[in-house]
């Protein structure tokens, strides 16, 4: 359970950079006329959206994991040794670059522009203008809508999750990751969407950075399960999946 | 033509083709060549409160919503997370796949439900009919398999190929609509509205209702609607639209400014010249528009195998069910037909040509090109050889009258009676008359009935006598006398490489006879040379044919340095002469100018005319460049090859795509979902090919600026410096 604890802390840490962004969709979705309820359905519906995203991603990475890891062999015990080898390099090899890229998100968070423009690309801009014209709408599906497009709005952070959520090897693992990360974003969305800025800057920046820790602490020890040797990565390994 | 071929797309201003529909935006009517196109207009132009725009939105939301969580409970009950002991919640987890997808496939299929009907009406079967037919069929095998507890359920697929097709549709129209942003602007000279001053009052009104005198405000960054002068302000302008060079160019009171330029950095109060729809930009606007609407050779026949396909498709897709139903469970025989299904629409060929030709036409356009049609780029790439006419192409065509040889009259007498005669023709021969007998404090004598006799000279009658001018042959034809020692004369002057003309008139209803020869000095343009070079240099054959006599032909020839000339053609010679060269070379290009020209540049495979005196939409030649336009030729035959070049590689890679990946499904290789996110990957990557075009380079003068200045000063006060016929 620590791991996902993990991951719901750093998306916790992780929503107030969210807030520079996305909090501005929730402040834009606003409240509903007809009330306080209303409201709040209107703002769980848009994070329920933006978390099926995120699950989606997690789940589709973690699939990605598992197929890369899984023999697709299982015939005589000679190809299983053969494909065993190979797995364990293929498993390795995805630690290391998940981890590679986690560490250059978290390094995003601290001001460096490593990979800038992977995130700022065609679809982004595309994607943005289109969710303006959601924003304004009435009914409950709008704000769904709307969350599920915000989700695939290019994010470091969530880029950073994905990975690791394929480095989890593991459909089911890979889905709970970005629920957990998902369900850290919560309580900062939702308060934006009721209270509006809460928080002054400095403080965001503070918590920004934390955030940017947490990852940097999660690629490298992601990075460790592809370096080091089998028998620590072991230990790591049994941490990691407590599920 | 029908109607029909002329309507664009609204969104990225392609024809609308055979699968256009319409459909309102902000409550106008608004014709789209495909749903995507569809969804990406509405999204960008659809204002905050329109409910259709949100509502596609929605539905893609909505849809990606269930079909992401039927894809992840689906990968979760394929990777085995409900076994041993959560079996029991199987049946529930499978009820509640149903329950998404049942809303999914209403939600993403409707649309092309629509489409297909709306296909099916007027007696087509649309490509999307596949698709829905290979979603339906996984979704209603799915449906009995869930209530009749067995099998296994393949909702995760019919979602996810309804899902990814229309994202994929989204996502194209997305790179049409960047592909179409060079065309916006031209075509914007119909739309257009001008600030238009009236009784004090400042109106915005459509540039079609603009009427010449009226004062048109322009404010720093827009387009100047119309011709006219300017009466208040001051100003830069760039004209990039009509001359092709894009620079800034000063503009004060009094100083006329042309129609599609932009007004850089003061505000303007322009005195308009003519009315709105009369100004060249309007004229290229709608010369764009018709280009647009038509389509290559290369085109129609890939829309002629995208029409074939889908009933083939559907053939091979029953042939795959009951090849493998006698070998496999209905299941899996049923998902390898799916696949055919899916992976078999013909999106990227139909996509392939017309894209290239929209961005090739609009940056061309840009420069003051403009195409024609698309299929004149195409056979520009595949030209060998180019033949160049000489006056006015090659050579300034802005001759200098240097000597007249009289018999027995009066400079003065020939000059008047010629200027007034001349004043009728546009040819470039004619200016120089004028601004001979003006340089000479003389005024031309008004002329009536005046003939324009291509290839010869003109004629017409002057104080009630008879009068000519032109080539010896014209004095012959008429039966007129040509003195010999007038002759020996211009043999002379014809020798020394000069241009010479007769003149002779009747006098009394006796016989006329050939009174004077003039002579003119032309001089090849600056740029010629290197224009001819840079020609070479792309492995092109120039030649030059001169309807000229030979001394002219060859000065001129070897200053620029052409490969071969022949001179002394007639218009019928000229299309002689390109028949030849057309068995020796294959595909013949011909420059010229407008209308004398007119004969030889309809006859050559592509006729290129350099600046048009005429009215656009009588132009016979399928390229037009832009006065003084020269330069850009080079250019515009790189950019037909590499349009050429892009259209072949997509349909390359569209065809061969399409054989492997059926070869694949066929053979039961290949994931239904894995199809349909592949098929859509194909259209997009046919467009981004396509849009590579954007980023090759712009033209650039072969000289240098001062050269290029050199030419606009000379081009500034005659804005129609087009030659139209040679007088030999």
């Amino acid at each position: 359970m620590t791991y996902y604890a993990l991951l719901f802390i750093a998306g916790f840490a992780g929503s107030f950079h969210c807030i520079g962004m996305c909090g501005g969709f929730a402040c834009a979705l606003g409240a509903d006329a007809r009330g306080s309820s209303a409201t709040a359905l209107r703002h769980i519906l848009y994070n329920t959206g933006r978390l099926s995203t995120y699950c989606f991603l997690g789940t589709l990475a973690g699939a990605l994991g598992q197929v890369i890891c899984t023999s697709p062999a299982a015939g005589s015990p000679r190809a299983a040794a053969l494909v065993g080898a190979s797995l364990d390099v293929g498993q390795r090899a995805l630690a290391v670059m998940a981890g590679l890229l986690m560490i250059l998100m978290a390094l995003r968070f601290f001001g460096m522009r490593a990979w800038h423009g992977v995130a700022s690309g065609f679809g982004g801009s595309t994607l943005v203008v289109s969710l303006r014209s959601l924003i304004g709408r009435r009914g409950l599906a709008a704000p769904l809508a709307f969350g599920v497009l915000n989700g695939f709005l290019p994010c470091p952070l969530v880029y950073a999750m994905v990975a690791q959520a394929a480095s989890t090897f593991d459909v089911l693992a890979g889905c709970l990751s970005m629920v957990a990360f998902g369900l850290g974003t919560f309580p900062a969305m939702l308060v934006m969407g009721g209270v509006g800025r809460l928080l002054a800057p400095s403080w965001r920046q503070r918590a920004v950075q934390v955030a940017g820790g947490f990852i940097l602490a999660l690629g490298l020890v992601t990075l460790g399960r592809g370096i080091l040797p089998m028998t620590s990565g072991h230990g790591l390994h049994h941490i990691w999946h407590v599920t | 033509m029908t109607p029909a071929h002329d309507v664009l797309c609204r969104h990225c201003l392609l024809p609308v083709g055979r699968r256009g529909f319409t459909r309102a935006v902000n409550g106008e009517g608004c014709q789209f060549c495909c749903y995507g196109c569809c969804i990406a207009y509405q999204v960008k132009s659809g204002s905050a409160d329109a409910s259709e725009a949100a509502w596609f939105l929605v539905r893609l939301g909505v849809g990606s919503f269930l079909s992401m969580n039927i894809m992840l409970f689906s990968l979760l009950v394929y990777s085995g997370a409900f076994t041993g002991a959560d079996r029991k919640v199987l049946p529930t987890i499978h009820l509640l796949l149903w329950g998404l997808a049942t809303p999914a496939v209403l939600i993403l299929g409707e649309p092309f439900v629509r489409e297909i009907w709306s296909q099916a009406r007027r007696g087509r079967l649309s490509s999307s009919a596949l698709i829905v037919l290979g979603s339906l069929a996984a979704y209603t095998y799915s449906t009995l398999a869930v209530f009749q507890r067995g099998g296994h359920l393949y909702f995760d697929t019919a979602t996810m190929v309804l899902m990814l097709f229309t994202l994929g549709r989204y996502l194209e129209a997305a790179g049409r609509a960047r592909a179409s942003r060079d065309l916006a602007p031209l075509l914007a000279a119909e739309s257009e509205l001008a600030t238009v001053i009236e009784a004090g009052q400042e109106h915005r009104r459509p540039v079609r209702e603009v009427r010449a005198g009226m004062l048109i405000r322009v404010k720093p960054g827009e387009r100047i609607p119309v011709d006219g002068v300017i009466v208040e302000g001051r100003s830069h302008t760039d004209d990039a639209v009509i001359t092709g060079e894009s620079r800034q160019i000063a503009k004060a009171i009094g100083a006329s400014v042309l129609a599609g330029s932009i007004n850089l950095d003061g505000p303007l109060l322009i005195r308009s010249s003519g009315a709105g729809g009369e100004s060249r930009w309007a004229q290229i606007c709608r010369s764009v528009r018709e280009a647009l609407g038509q389509s290559s050779r290369t085109q129609r026949i890939a829309d002629r195998l995208v029409g074939a396909f889908v009933p083939i498709v559907l053939a091979l897709a029953g042939l795959t069910l009951i090849y493998w139903v006698q070998r496999l469970p209905l299941d899996e025989a049923m998902l390898t037909a799916l696949s055919v299904l899916v992976v078999a629409c013909p999106c990227a060929v139909g996509l392939a040509a017309p894209m290239a030709h929209s961005l090739g036409i609009g940056q061309l356009a840009q420069h003051g090109c403009l195409v024609r049609s698309p299929g004149a780029l195409e056979a520009l790439a595949g030209s060998r050889l180019i033949a160049f006419d000489k006056t006015g192409t090659l050579t300034a065509g802005r001759p200098q009258l240097v000597d007249i040889a009289s018999d027995g009259v009066a400079e003065a007498e020939v000059l008047t009676r010629l200027a007034g005669l001349e004043r009728h023709s546009e040819h470039g021969l004619a200016r120089a008359i004028a601004l001979a007998a003006s340089s000479r404090g003389l005024a031309p004598i008004a002329a009536e009935e005046v003939q324009i006799l291509p290839g010869r000279g003109l004629r017409g009658v002057v104080r009630g006598d008879p009068v000519a001018a032109g080539s010896a042959a014209l004095m012959d034809e008429l039966g007129w006398a040509l003195p010999p020692a007038l002759f020996a004369r211009a043999e002379l002057m014809a020798a020394s490489g000069h241009s010479v003309v007769f003149v002779g008139w009747s006098e009394n209803a006796l016989a006329g006879r050939a009174r004077a020869a003039l002579s003119f000095d032309d001089t090849p343009l600056p740029e010629a040379r290197a224009t001819v070079d840079a020609l070479r240099v792309l492995g092109l054959q120039v030649v030059l044919l001169s309807g000229d006599h030979a001394g002219a032909a060859a000065r001129v020839a070897s200053t620029v340095g052409v490969d071969a000339w022949q001179a002394g053609l007639l218009p019928e010679a000229k299309r002689a002469a390109l028949d030849q060269y057309r068995t020796r070379h294959g595909t013949v290009a011909m420059v010229g100018d407008g209308l004398n020209d007119g004969p030889g540049l309809a006859w050559a495979d592509v006729g290129i005319a350099v600046g048009s005196a005429t009215d656009l939409a009588r132009e016979t030649a399928d390229l037009v460049l832009p006065a003084d336009g020269l330069w850009l030729l080079p250019w515009v035959v790189g950019r037909a090859r590499a349009v050429r070049a892009t259209i072949l590689a997509n349909l390359a890679w569209a065809f061969g795509y399409n054989l492997v990946a059926l070869t694949c499904a066929v053979l039961g290789l290949l994931q239904p979902i894995l199809a349909a996110a592949v098929m859509a990957g194909s259209s997009l990557l046919v467009v981004l090919n396509s849009l590579r075009l954007e980023r090759l380079p712009g033209p650039c003068h072969p000289s240098g600026p001062e050269l290029s200045a050199q030419a606009r000063a000379h081009s500034e006060f005659s804005p129609s410096n087009y030659v139209v016929a040679e007088i030999k």
